[in-house]
């Protein structure tokens, strides 16, 4: 496979995101009064209930605002474009240029995605003003963060190809859609850390299920929840998650391009 | 030959959907199909560099047929090539020898000015910075993008967009293109200059077209031979003269008579008048049962004639029968015709 044409697609995503730039103001403002609120309620929570499972209030306050910055950049949702290119039709002429339509995706949302970490920076800034945030654990946990945040990605983008892939099949799946979501945002540990969860079986599936690679293993290596070997493991269990949903999601579009019926002309 | 089709068939199959509330509620449980049979056992080969019509009503099966050679979609039965590549097998490789042209959605990038969009196309098909140049300088040139090369496509009149698509399409020198509907919507004047280089790029570099159009001036103007599919069906393939002679064989002739006549009419079967004002008459008359001949004199002899004009059958006229009747005759005598 030829990679200059991804390359290009990435640059072109890149410099498209960047002629939208009230949304960049938007989504940083939306992100720093999220931190503010979040901070507030963890605050009045821990005042009135002690510390939690063994994570410090300002652990939770840095959890819960890097939490929100990764949205910044696991919500970009490049694979969404799939979706409308199968309702409209314009899939057909992807599809019949000599290229890998989910890899062109790829390219796309990491172009994307390069952009949206580049808001990163003043919203993690703008944030400091709001809540303190903890220096991550130690200087292989902040390595191993990074390296996790990456595996998370690549877990997420392959999650929302598999939902955009369906689209072959069905064209409404805005229920389904809302249903992964909800599940995604409990079981991957973005809104509560997955150590809240009552302790037993369903602690357990939270933490083995595929959502936990996207936010609990960045962050719980950030915080220092998950220090020594236990990263290796959980950098490993993101890498099986990554492998597992990338077989599906190529297998899936595969099946789909076979039955693709073009809407329109 | 460079396309081979052969038995094509594709059948959809669609979710049966009731009416009304408890339509909708059973067919959310039951596992009701339709099958629609969109192209139905069509076959035919073009030779490179031919320049074919493929026309018929809406729906009957063309945009269907192409996005089978094009490799988006499986045939349900039968076999079709292009430039020996199976495209549904090979989609990707299929993908580098062909062009597309759709009238009705552009692949240029919106977002992007036209020139982004061809260096785009140059990186994903991989064209040899020579070719890419070359090619660029002479679209530029034949097509004037230049006044518009800098614009965001969706800036672009549609004139505009087509002639940027073309070269779009053309851009890495594939020999063979589909033109899906590539004039639709245009004007007079920018439909001509796309014709125009329809034709001068089939002549100069010998690129394979198939033609899929409702106008019918683009296939007379560019086509010598023509693929009719009608209910998925081909009904005829062969050339434009041909069935202009076999199907062809009412004319018209219109005479200005000197000096009134109340009610000319000449009495030669096969001959009907059409119409009459003032001194302007028109007859249609069989070709195979009258000549053109045997009625001016006929004429002449009754009336002193000004002036005499006949007509052609446009393939229009001649298509629209077709679509409304059918051929009338079997399929192989359609065939023996071509």
């Amino acid at each position: 496979m030829r990679i200059r044409p991804y390359v290009e697609f990435a640059k072109r995503a890149f410099s498209r995101e960047g002629t939208y730039r009230t949304q960049v103001f938007t989504h940083i403002g939306s992100v720093l009064l999220r931190v503010f609120l979040l901070s507030m309620v963890w605050t009045a929570l821990y005042r009135n209930n002690g510390e939690q499972a063994g994570i410090t209030l300002p652990a939770m306050i840095t959890y819960a605002t890097l939490a929100l910055l990764l949205d910044l950049i696991y919500g970009v949702n490049g694979a969404y474009v799939i979706r409308e290119k199968i309702r409209e039709g314009s899939i057909a002429i992807d599809l019949m240029r000599p290229i890998s339509v989910p890899f062109y995706v790829l390219a796309d949302t990491v172009g994307q995605t390069l952009f949206a970490s580049m808001q990163i920076i003043p919203a993690l800034g703008l944030s400091l003003f709001i809540v303190h945030l903890d220096a991550p654990a130690t200087l292989g946990a902040a390595f191993a963060f990074l390296v996790a945040v990456l595996l998370g990605f690549v877990v997420n983008f392959f999650l929302d190809l598999i939902m955009a892939t369906i689209t072959f099949w069905t064209m409404e799946i805005f229920g389904v859609q809302l249903m992964v979501q909800f599940i995604s945002s409990l079981l991957s540990g973005s809104l509560v850390p997955l150590y809240f969860f009552p302790p037993g079986i369903i602690q357990q599936l939270a933490f083995a299920s595929p959502f936990a690679a996207i936010y609990n293993a960045p962050l719980s290596i950030y915080i220092g929840k998950v220090t020594g070997l236990q990263i290796v493991t959980t950098l490993g269990t993101q890498v099986v998650w990554a492998f597992v949903f990338g077989v599906v999601a190529l297998g899936l579009w595969r099946l789909g391009e076979r039955q693709v019926v073009i809407q329109g002309g | 030959m460079i396309i081979r089709a052969e038995h094509l068939t594709k059948t959809f199959r669609t979710r049966r959907r009731g009416d009304g509330v408890m339509g909708t509620l059973t067919s959310l449980f039951s596992r009701a199909y339709d099958d629609k049979l969109a192209v139905r056992d069509v076959s035919f080969d073009l030779e490179p560099g031919e320049l074919v019509g493929y026309i018929g009503p809406n729906g009957a099966g063309k945009s269907t047929t192409i996005k089978m050679l094009t490799g988006i979609l499986v045939p349900t039965s039968g076999e079709c090539s292009v430039n020996g590549i199976v495209p549904w097998q090979n989609r990707t490789q299929n993908g580098k020898q062909i062009g597309v042209v759709f009238g009705q959605r552009t692949q240029l990038y919106w977002d992007l000015p036209l020139k982004e969009s061809f260096e785009l196309l140059r990186a994903i098909y991989g064209i040899p910075a020579d070719v890419y140049e070359r090619n660029m300088a002479e679209f530029t040139k034949v097509l004037a993008l230049d006044e518009f090369i800098r614009t965001p496509v969706r800036q672009l009149s549609l004139g505009q967009r087509m002639r940027g698509d073309f070269a779009a399409a053309l851009l890495h020198n594939p020999p063979v293109v589909f033109l899906d509907e590539p004039t639709i919507g245009l004007d007079v004047v920018a439909k001509e200059a796309i014709r125009e280089f329809i034709a001068r790029t089939n002549r100069e570099r010998g690129t394979t077209f198939i033609l899929t159009t409702h106008d019918l001036n683009d296939v007379e103007k560019l086509c010598d031979r023509i693929i009719i599919i009608d209910h998925g069906q081909k009904l005829y393939d062969g050339r434009i003269e041909a069935i202009k002679r076999r199907y062809g064989r009412q004319r018209i002739l219109v005479a200005e008579i000197d000096g009134f006549c109340a009610d000319c009419e000449i009495p030669i079967p096969g001959v009907r008048k059409l119409s009459q004002a003032g001194a302007r008459v028109s007859f249609e008359f069989d070709r195979e049962r009258v000549s053109a001949d045997e009625l001016i004199v006929a004429l002449a002899k009754q009336y002193e004639l000004k002036d005499v004009t006949i007509s052609e059958p446009e393939l229009e006229a001649i298509i629209r029968e077709i679509y409304l009747k059918g051929l009338g005759v079997d399929a192989p005598v359609a065939e023996a015709l071509t």
